[in-house]
């Protein structure tokens, strides 16, 4: 059962909190963030939105706002050659004059000041004819329902469909002796970083290459809309990532589509333009957490065996596709939780409907499915009689287990790491006690959840990147990768990482932010992927780079008086010193054959590109290999319930996670304390209220995130393992810190109250009453 | 828009400003004095990104209209680190991991600073509240509560 | 943000004038924490404001006195001197403590309890204190001086019966001095909060007996009140959380009596008495659990 540390993992750089590269940057307010940006001559640009959840414009004026001083252009959907954006199925509009949720943009404004642009916006008139809407997952699969794509009628978004069948779910049921059916429901959430989506471009009026500097989650990503709304060669489109504020998945279509809006103000007015969002418009046009509608209905023995497993899961997709096809191939291989169930029927999809469209957002559907399957767990051992823990320790992943796709787990220390949580918070104790409190104000309760992750993208899309390192003359290096900072610390982690590999100190590494035009695309910066799977490319860069500097030391002499050395495997790089494996006390300095080497031309830099073996699964039964490997956890939640009100305090949180080797612990402890908190608003909090289409909280006076005084007190337990599937050991963390968080809050609010919650979140009302107030 | 002049202090140096008159006192500091270290988050006072100090005590200058700080002193994350060196509370944020995405960061160091000023040995719930008008998605805000209260120690010793 | 023009007047005399000369075209700016949101948001109250007129250089809006029978606060002051004040944590603790819920740091160190009150939100945290204290705003204009309760200030939820050239400079509240009062605060987060519902209470003990009592819930009236039944039911009673629950019931009887029952009522009506019976015992020194 190793903690961190106790594994003695022997690495130079790695597995220590070094500080951050951007840490100085960032502490002293000069590290640079889109919206910080001012070229001479920039004019600014901003949106009109329809406000209308599902209507035409019949009628729209722009001749006032056009006619305002200091406005350069005014642009509808007739005006835009095109309109309709390259995001795939149910592809979103830059501009449009079919409405089909309330955030759709109607018109654009680019003027000389950002208050004229607010000015000739609210001078804009439209008229809209407001046709029906369909708003909710039931409300959309109704016979008869509006649709809101003609392609996809019923409103099923045919597209994400992922099936789960595993073994022989009827015979499951006709051997179990209880039979148990719940349903869930949770909410929309606001990724709410701190820093709003910012985009300045500027367009070179010699070679017409329009560069861009935005706070993209993915600079290659947001390269694709430039690209296509210009209608030019992505060689002709420069991304620079600026500094990103927090993204937590929610700056990829939507800051690509203020990007390519951006791009087209800029070309047509011929002057950099700035466009950023209010948090108003943040709110209305940033992706949102999926909302989940999930059915099980499970088949369990006397002894507590679970026999058998169904479900759907449904999610609302909103008006557009954002990524609920990948998302829900993620639902559908972690849909029956972090069990190993004989027989598993499963069936995830998304709906359309005229709402802010969900999309990508920290946990990827598992934030949703956990909070329901480890309530319907303890739902069900509370039927069967049995506790909660021993009901999990029966049928919890382990060893050679299988999971929902039948992929045979490894490197499992789930069980381990679930006892040693339960023993440290007197779970079982704290649990059957606080059942029997009679107290009629304030009542105490503690809650576990547990959650297994497939790290990386697995069998969802290819997990592949590619790195490069450069060394100078003077022995510094620099790196670079098709991977992202978001804030995570992701430039710290692979500068450690490409440190550890080429042999130098940590200090001699510098990584800035990303540039499409420096670097080749590694795919997106998603999924926890970046130091489990994204940066084998900078590791094998960096080997390769320590290969090729010992043998550009051998060749250029510096041990030719040690007779014996003729071969670079002679030769050892480390701590930023060379010396041969049999006089290991004569050091040549890195950078003197840095030196060297630059002025007598040998290569000092590498390119190199990892693709991690195939995952594979069978398309009609979900059954294959879905992932190279898991990460487990297990978060136990106390809380004081006020029964007199429903407030929910959330008075401590310990979480457990495996992280196989952590690159650097206090970068991992970061992404843990963050993910317990943003799991604290999930559960108790945050929702985005939708009311037929229209975001009815846009800021933060009414979209509830918690605060310093809110935060519960942390006990957080890093495990390593030895896993070789990602990076130096190393498995996903940033999603994993969040997922099971709101399910451990809402199974302790229950034990306190007796009440179950099935629709998230638990705020005052539900608490109390047990439902939605309205 | 009518221009007017405002004469303030920004960190510690007498400065004179042509504003708008209806300038809100972030635009001012970003747009006109080009000190881009104070940000903005929501625009309506809640998320504390833009946390400057005037006059000793932290105000969020998305909501303050810049035209009413004549003769302040106003001091920005610009003004914390003297001659080169952080100040303790930058050093202590870096020390301690405190930050990730980094937006929030200067906001989190002026309620800090302010704090620390009044009270260089507060309680760790009298740091939860002065800093509880910042807001953080991203680190939990246990790694920056720790690093005030280390930064309070040398604070302590001035 | 709107055009505006600004104003800086240097004596009450010339704000009167203005507000004289300009009347709903000029809105007086205090703290600027509820206005400045406000004008972002074009609230359509705003709509006619040409100018902001900054009255921060005016003394009559500042300082506490601490008089015979009554303090008086400049509208000036704000959250957070009103939270340090010693004089108010003496006479009136749950002044303080709800002046201490407002908001952040930030907004507590610019907003003022004139802003609070004059822009009339029933949410506002100070306002039951206040309403519990009798408070009395001085209105001024170049017509002249007269007086008004807090409590009867209110016309609806953002508007306040002032006429166009007038402005408030000082809140006069009853000195309750040795009596035992409390505040209680519900939001859904512990900083940062707007008030779900609130209450403050005041009570005054003899010999083991309530002598006097105020009680005033916030958030449940359109304008802000004390519950005068709940008062009347626990004078000349020795306090005890049975008592106390029914004083509770009360005020959920006076919220239905005034607004009916609307569909937030069925959280509410529990939650109030709830609230009321807490904030008494807290007053009273008895177990709230």
């Amino acid at each position: 059962m190793p903690l961190l540390g106790e594994l003695n993992k022997n690495y130079k750089v790695i597995n220590r909190s070094v500080p951050r590269i951007d840490g100085v940057d960032k502490v002293s307010g000069r590290a640079h963030y889109a919206a910080d940006l001012k070229f001479v001559d920039m004019v600014y640009g901003g949106c009109l939105r329809s406000g209308h959840s599902h209507a035409k414009v019949t009628k729209i004026d722009t001749s006032k706002a056009k006619a305002m001083p200091g406005v350069l252009a005014v642009v509808t959907a007739a005006d835009m050659p095109k309109p309709k954006s390259c995001a795939g199925p149910a592809a979103y509009m830059y501009l449009t004059d079919e409405v089909k949720y309330a955030g759709d943009v109607v018109a654009l404004v680019c003027a000389e000041t950002k208050l004229i642009v607010e000015e000739a916006l609210r001078a804009i008139e439209v008229e809209y004819e407001d046709l029906p809407g369909v708003y909710t997952i039931r409300e959309a699969m109704e016979p008869g329902a509006p649709v809101v794509h003609e392609n996809y009628p019923g409103n099923k978004f045919k597209d994400s469909y992922f099936p789960i069948r595993k073994g022989d779910v009827e015979k499951g049921f006709e051997e179990a002796d209880l039979i148990i059916e719940r349903e869930y429901e949770t909410q929309y959430i606001e990724h709410s970083y701190i820093e709003p989506e910012a985009v300045v471009c500027i367009q070179n009026p010699t070679d017409g290459v329009m560069t861009v500097h935005a706070s993209a989650q993915n600079p290659f990503f947001t390269r694709r809309y430039i690209a296509d709304v210009l209608g030019v060669g992505m060689n002709e489109v420069r991304v620079f990532q600026e500094n990103v504020g927090g993204t937590f998945g929610g700056k990829e279509e939507g800051l690509g589509m203020l990007a390519a809006r951006c791009a087209y103000l800029c070309k047509l007015v011929g002057r950099p333009v700035k466009m950023t969002f209010s948090r108003e418009e943040s709110f209305l046009e940033s992706a949102k957490r999926h909302p989940f509608l999930l059915h099980y209905k499970v088949g369990v023995k006397k002894d507590g065996h679970i026999v058998a497993w169904e479900g759907s899961q449904i999610d609302n997709c909103g008006a557009y596709n954002n990524q609920t096809q990948f998302m829900n191939s993620r639902a559908s291989i972690h849909s029956c939780g972090a069990y190993t169930i004989p027989n598993v029927k499963t069936d995830t999809f998304g709906v359309f409907t005229n709402n802010i469209h969900g999309g990508a957002m920290r946990g990827y559907s598992s934030p949703q499915l956990i909070w329901g399957q480890e309530q319907l767990i303890e739902e069900i051992a509370e039927e069967l009689g049995m506790d909660p823990l021993e009901f999990r320790r029966i049928n919890c992943l382990k060893e050679d287990t299988t999971n929902a796709t039948g992929q045979v787990m490894h490197h499992v220390i789930l069980p381990e790491i679930m006892e040693y949580t339960a023993k440290k918070t007197d779970y079982q104790r704290k649990h059957e006690e606080y059942k029997h409190q009679t107290n009629k104000h304030k009542r105490k309760g503690i809650g576990m959840s547990i959650a297994h992750r497939g790290c990386g993208l697995g069998a969802e899309s290819p997990d592949a990147s590619g790195a490069m390192a450069i060394a100078n003359e003077d022995g510094t290096v620099l790196i670079n990768t098709g991977l992202a900072e978001n804030g995570q610390g992701l430039k710290t982690a692979f500068s450690q990482i490409a440190a550890e590999a080429i042999g130098i100190p940590y200090e001699l590494i510098r990584f800035y932010g990303t540039d499409t035009q420096a670097i080749a695309d590694s795919g997106m910066t998603v999924a926890s992927r970046g130091t489990v799977m994204g940066s084998q490319s900078t590791r094998k860069v960096g080997y390769r780079l320590n290969e090729i500097m010992r043998g550009n030391a051998l060749a250029l002499g510096f041990f030719k008086d040690q007779e014996d050395v003729h071969d670079v495997s002679q030769i050892v790089l480390e701590d930023g010193f060379f010396h041969t494996t049999s006089k290991p006390d004569v050091k040549v300095p890195f950078k003197d054959v840095c030196n060297a080497s630059l002025w007598t031309g040998r290569q000092m830099a590498a390119y190199e590109w990892f693709m991690p073996p195939a995952c594979d699964q069978d398309h009609h039964t979900g059954q294959g290999t879905a992932f190279p490997t898991f990460a487990y956890g297990c978060c136990v939640a106390e809380v004081e319930v006020d029964m007199d009100t429903g407030y929910v305090d959330v008075v401590k949180v310990t979480a457990s996670h495996d992280v196989g080797t952590a690159i650097n612990p206090a970068l991992v402890l970061g992404q843990i304390y963050g993910g317990i908190v943003m799991g604290q608003g999930y559960a108790v909090t945050e929702e985005v209220e939708v009311s037929k289409g229209k975001v009815r909280n846009q800021n933060f006076e009414n979209y509830i995130i918690p605060t310093a005084a809110d935060m519960p007190e942390m006990d957080v337990n890093i495990f390593e393992c030895d896993d070789p599937a990602g990076t130096f050991g190393a498995k996903s963390i940033g999603e994993p810190a969040t997922e099971a968080v709101g399910a451990a809050i809402i199974n302790a609010i229950y034990n306190a109250t007796g009440r179950r919650i099935r629709e998230n979140p638990a705020n005052l009302e539900r608490v109390l009453l047990g439902k939605k107030l309205r | 828009m009518k221009k007017i002049t405002l004469e303030c202090f920004l960190n510690e140096e007498p400065v004179s400003l042509e504003i708008d008159e209806n300038a809100r006192l972030l635009d001012v500091i970003r747009d006109v004095a080009g000190l881009t270290g104070t940000k903005e988050g929501c625009g309506v006072g809640e998320c504390g990104a833009c946390t400057v100090i005037v006059d000793g005590e932290t105000v969020d200058s998305c909501i303050v209209l810049a035209a009413s700080m004549q003769g302040k002193h106003i001091t920005t994350v610009e003004g914390l680190s003297k001659n080169g060196e952080l100040d303790p509370i930058q050093q202590a944020v870096l020390d301690h991991h405190a930050l990730q995405c980094g937006f929030c960061t200067p906001g989190f160091l002026m309620s800090a600073k302010a704090l620390l000023d009044k009270k260089p040995d507060p309680t760790r719930d009298e740091i939860k509240m002065a800093i509880a008008g910042n807001l953080c998605r991203c680190t939990g805000y246990q790694q920056l509560v720790e690093a005030f209260e280390d930064a309070a120690k040398e604070y302590q010793k001035r | 943000m709107q055009r505006l023009s600004y104003l800086k007047p240097q004596t009450l005399e010339e704000a009167l004038g203005y507000l004289n000369e300009y009347g709903e075209k000029v809105k007086p700016y205090a703290g600027g924490t509820d206005l400045m949101v406000q004008l972002r948001e074009h609230t359509s109250k705003l709509k006619d404001v040409e100018y902001l007129m900054d009255v921060q250089y005016l003394p009559e809006l500042r300082g506490i006195e601490v008089k015979d029978d009554c303090i008086s606060i400049g509208c000036m002051t704000s959250h957070t001197e009103v939270n340090e004040s010693p004089v108010l944590r003496e006479h009136v603790p749950f002044l303080s403590i709800a002046s201490s819920t407002v908001g952040s740091t930030q907004v507590r160190n610019k907003g003022t309890v004139g802003g609070n009150i004059c822009n009339a939100s029933p949410a506002a945290d100070t306002l039951s204190p206040f309403v519990a204290l009798n408070a009395r705003l001085t209105v001024v204009s170049v017509d002249g001086t007269r007086e008004v309760l807090v409590k009867e200030a209110m016309e609806k939820a953002g508007k306040l019966k002032f006429a166009p050239n007038e402005m408030a400079t000082r809140i006069t509240i009853d000195r309750l001095d040795g009596w035992h009062t409390a505040f209680i605060k519900l939001g859904r987060r512990k900083a940062l909060a707007i008030s779900r519902m609130n209450c403050a209470v005041a009570l005054k003990l003899e010999d083991g007996v309530i002598a006097d009592a105020r009680i005033a819930p916030g958030c449940v009236f359109a304008t802000p009140d004390r519950v005068e039944k709940a008062e009347e039911l626990v004078k000349g009673q020795k306090p005890s959380a049975e008592l106390f629950e029914k004083a509770g019931l009360a005020v959920s009887e006076e919220m239905i009596a005034r607004t009916g029952i609307r569909w937030s009522t069925e959280y509410k009506k529990p939650v109030i008495e709830a609230l009321i019976q807490r904030a008494l015992c807290r007053a009273a020194g008895l177990p709230e659990d």
